[in-house]
């Protein structure tokens, strides 16, 4: 019940003129950078943090999470109308709402979509609330061998999840962005590695501006070297953008289970919005009556995609806020914004900030809200939006990348670093090697570092707490059976010995 | 490029990269003059880092000589090469060039000009289409250079490049 009147006291704080003048322009402008290809929601997130270090925290953070929320429900726009997903978020979302679009019913696929997207945010709020408190309790009792194999079952889960063709790019971007994170000065001794002489190195690599390169300029490259999609050309015959009561009532295990299953995605570090909208989408298409109709204009098969890739936003804030690890690459820039101003989430948020949790909830509810009244009444607006060219549109995001990198810590350095992660980024992505781990081994890479060395001291240099203790050693089974089921002797063992059994038994 | 040879190429990359992270983490002062516990050296994880690395690059230089699936795939296709190149360098040239050389309005305006510039003048239109987008442009060029330099200079108080 403290959960829910943590969340009523958080509606309170934020109905004030101010925050809601706050929390309506930023989902706005969120619902518009994630209709465009090209803008995700991630870049959306890291400009806006450049552009937020001015505001007080609590505007700041309801900027942020509106900005996370439209950009993901947005992305939904392009997809229908485009067949190109606006973020990778929407990709399941094109699979049916693009020929929904085609036979003429695009307003109501968006409105199906703006319906399905506030139904999956609020059970993640749900969710959010109920699991995020006592996961932070339970967390207050690790130490550093758990935290030691919570990063790795981060980089590792985040790794195999996220990588396109084979889980081994997924773990070389975990450990290229672990390495990253070796970069200067290490929190135990202050000695500082890997500077080459550089002084600007000494602080290590900045999480923002190593986002901004490989989320903004990687994605400028990427939307200059692909070409524009066209508008689904037929109009929208049915003029209605309002779902009917009974399409939602008749989806309502759909968009339960979307919602469970984009929350639980969400929790996992680093695999984001996309892995929850197929994830949804599967689970809906094995259980459908229509499963015939999914990729021919299901609505179930929509709703099902955009209940489950908006979930998923307030599950990666359950692990981002209690145990400071992302549960997206988005959330990952969030925790670094909530670092910068002054909140540090973690086990201890919940003695240091005990209302935090609510309030970020009430953040997101308010976000919900304003997404379905845009999402519902401006649906004309956006496909406008859609014909601005990328002529105009990209150099003022690669503006934005430059001028807000430099204007965290006003130095010129920060700018070299957003280059080349962008150059690096945009070849990485080109190759197939996912963004989200290497992401997370940046932002865990301390973490990893400390808790291996914290642990190996107290425990004097023995390994065996590592494996004893029983969340490490619950952690080292996942992980071990994770890396194991992907190796493809084992794969092929465990099939054939399964057969076997089953052979005997029938 | 086919995938599976651009990854043997960076399979050579990661080894060497990894390695060098080994010798840099075994190499790395161990800071026996302050006694810290053994187990805390500021080498450790690096140096396990680059073993990781470098056994990853030999899986992927071994995945990638299998001569089916996606190692046939070609990379870089069904994009232009030339918008690449064109906003590639004319973003390094903003970024590392202008920005800290001219004034940042000067710098971000001259940059907006010229990347709208180049990729929506339409050099079959009319004198006067060209006349509209060479015009459009320098409208987006200062209004987004005024634009920036006002918000960040004078609302978020940063010292402008």
């Amino acid at each position: 019940m403290s959960g829910l009147t943590d969340l009523f006291a958080g509606l309170v704080t934020l109905s004030t003129p101010e925050m809601l003048f706050h929390a309506a322009w930023a989902t706005l402008l969120g619902i518009i950078v994630g209709s465009l290809p090209g803008l995700t929601a991630t870049m959306g997130v890291a400009l806006m943090t450049t552009l937020t270090y001015s505001l007080d925290s609590t505007a700041a953070i309801l900027v942020l999470i509106c900005m996370y929320v439209g950009a993901i429900y947005g992305g939904s726009r392009s997809a229908i109308l485009l067949n190109i997903p606006g973020t990778p978020a929407s990709a399941a979302t094109s699979l049916d709402g693009y020929p929904l679009a085609k036979a003429g019913r695009a307003g109501y696929a968006m409105g199906l979509a703006t319906a399905g997207s506030a139904l999956g945010t609020v059970a993640g709020i749900v969710m959010l609330v109920m699991i995020a408190p006592p996961l932070a309790e339970a967390a207050l009792n690790f130490g550093s061998f758990e935290f030691f194999w919570l990063a790795v079952f981060g980089v590792i889960i985040s790794g195999q999840l996220t990588a396109d063709t084979t889980p081994l790019k997924g773990y070389i971007a975990g450990i290229l962005g672990l390495m990253v994170a070796m970069i200067g000065s290490e929190g135990i001794h202050a000695h500082i590695r890997f500077s080459f002489g550089i002084s600007d190195l000494n602080a290590g690599i900045a999480l923002i501006p190593a986002m901004v390169g490989a989320f903004g300029f990687a994605e400028v490259m990427t939307a200059m070297w692909n070409r524009a999609g066209e508008l689904a050309t037929q109009k929208d015959k049915s003029d209605r953008t309002l779902p009917h009561l009974i399409d939602l009532w008749r989806y309502k295990v759909t968009i339960v289970r979307s919602g469970i299953i984009g929350t639980l995605v969400g929790i996992i570090p680093g695999v984001g919005e996309d892995i929850g909208a197929w994830a949804s989408y599967a689970a809906a298409r094995k259980t459908s009556k229509e499963a015939d109709r999914f990729g021919h204009g299901s609505q179930e098969g929509l709703m099902a995609a955009e209940t489950g890739n908006s979930a998923v936003v307030p599950g990666s804030l359950i692990p981002a806020i209690t145990l400071a690890i992302p549960g997206s690459a988005s959330s990952a820039v969030l925790i670094a914004a909530l670092f910068i101003h002054g909140i540090r989430p973690g086990p201890l948020i919940m003695i240091e900030q005990p209302h935090f949790i609510g309030l970020v909830s009430a953040m997101l509810l308010m976000a919900t809200l304003f997404m379905a009244i845009f999402g519902l009444t401006l649906t004309r607006v956006f496909i406008q939006v859609l014909r601005v060219p990328y002529a105009y549109l990209m150099p003022v995001v690669f503006v934005l990348c430059v001028i807000g990198t430099y204007a965290l810590s006003q130095r010129m350095f920060d700018i070299w670093v957003m280059v080349f992660f962008g150059l690096v980024g945009f070849v990485l992505r080109q190759m197939k090697y996912p963004m989200a781990p290497l992401v997370l081994g940046i932002i865990l890479g301390d973490l990893l570092d400390k808790s291996l060395r914290r642990g190996l001291t107290l425990s004097d240099g023995d390994l065996l707490p590592f494996f004893t203790r029983p969340v490490s050693a619950t952690f080292v089974a996942v992980i071990a059976l994770s890396i194991l089921a992907n190796i493809p002797a084992v794969r092929r063992g465990v099939a054939s010995l399964l057969g076997r059994i089953g052979g005997r038994h029938a | 490029m086919q995938m599976a040879k651009a990854d043997r190429a960076t399979a050579i990359v990661l080894l060497a990269l990894g390695l060098a992270m080994v010798v840099g983490g075994w190499t790395m002062d161990r800071l026996e003059i302050r006694q810290i516990h053994p187990a805390s050296i500021p080498g450790l994880l690096p140096m396990i880092l680059g073993g990781l690395l470098s056994l990853c690059a030999v899986l992927l230089w071994r995945a990638s000589s299998g001569s089916s699936g996606p190692g046939n795939a070609r990379l870089m296709t069904g994009g232009s090469w030339a918008r690449l190149g064109l906003t590639t360098g004319l973003c390094i040239v903003y970024a590392l060039g202008l920005i800290g050389t001219l004034s940042y309005f000067w710098a971000t305006a001259i940059f907006t000009f010229a990347f709208s510039l180049t990729f929506s003048f339409p050099v079959d239109g009319t004198p006067r289409a060209r006349g509209i987008s060479v015009a459009s442009c320098a409208v987006l060029a200062f209004g987004v250079a005024f634009g920036s330099a006002l918000l960040f200079e004078e609302l978020f108080l940063v010292r402008l490049p």
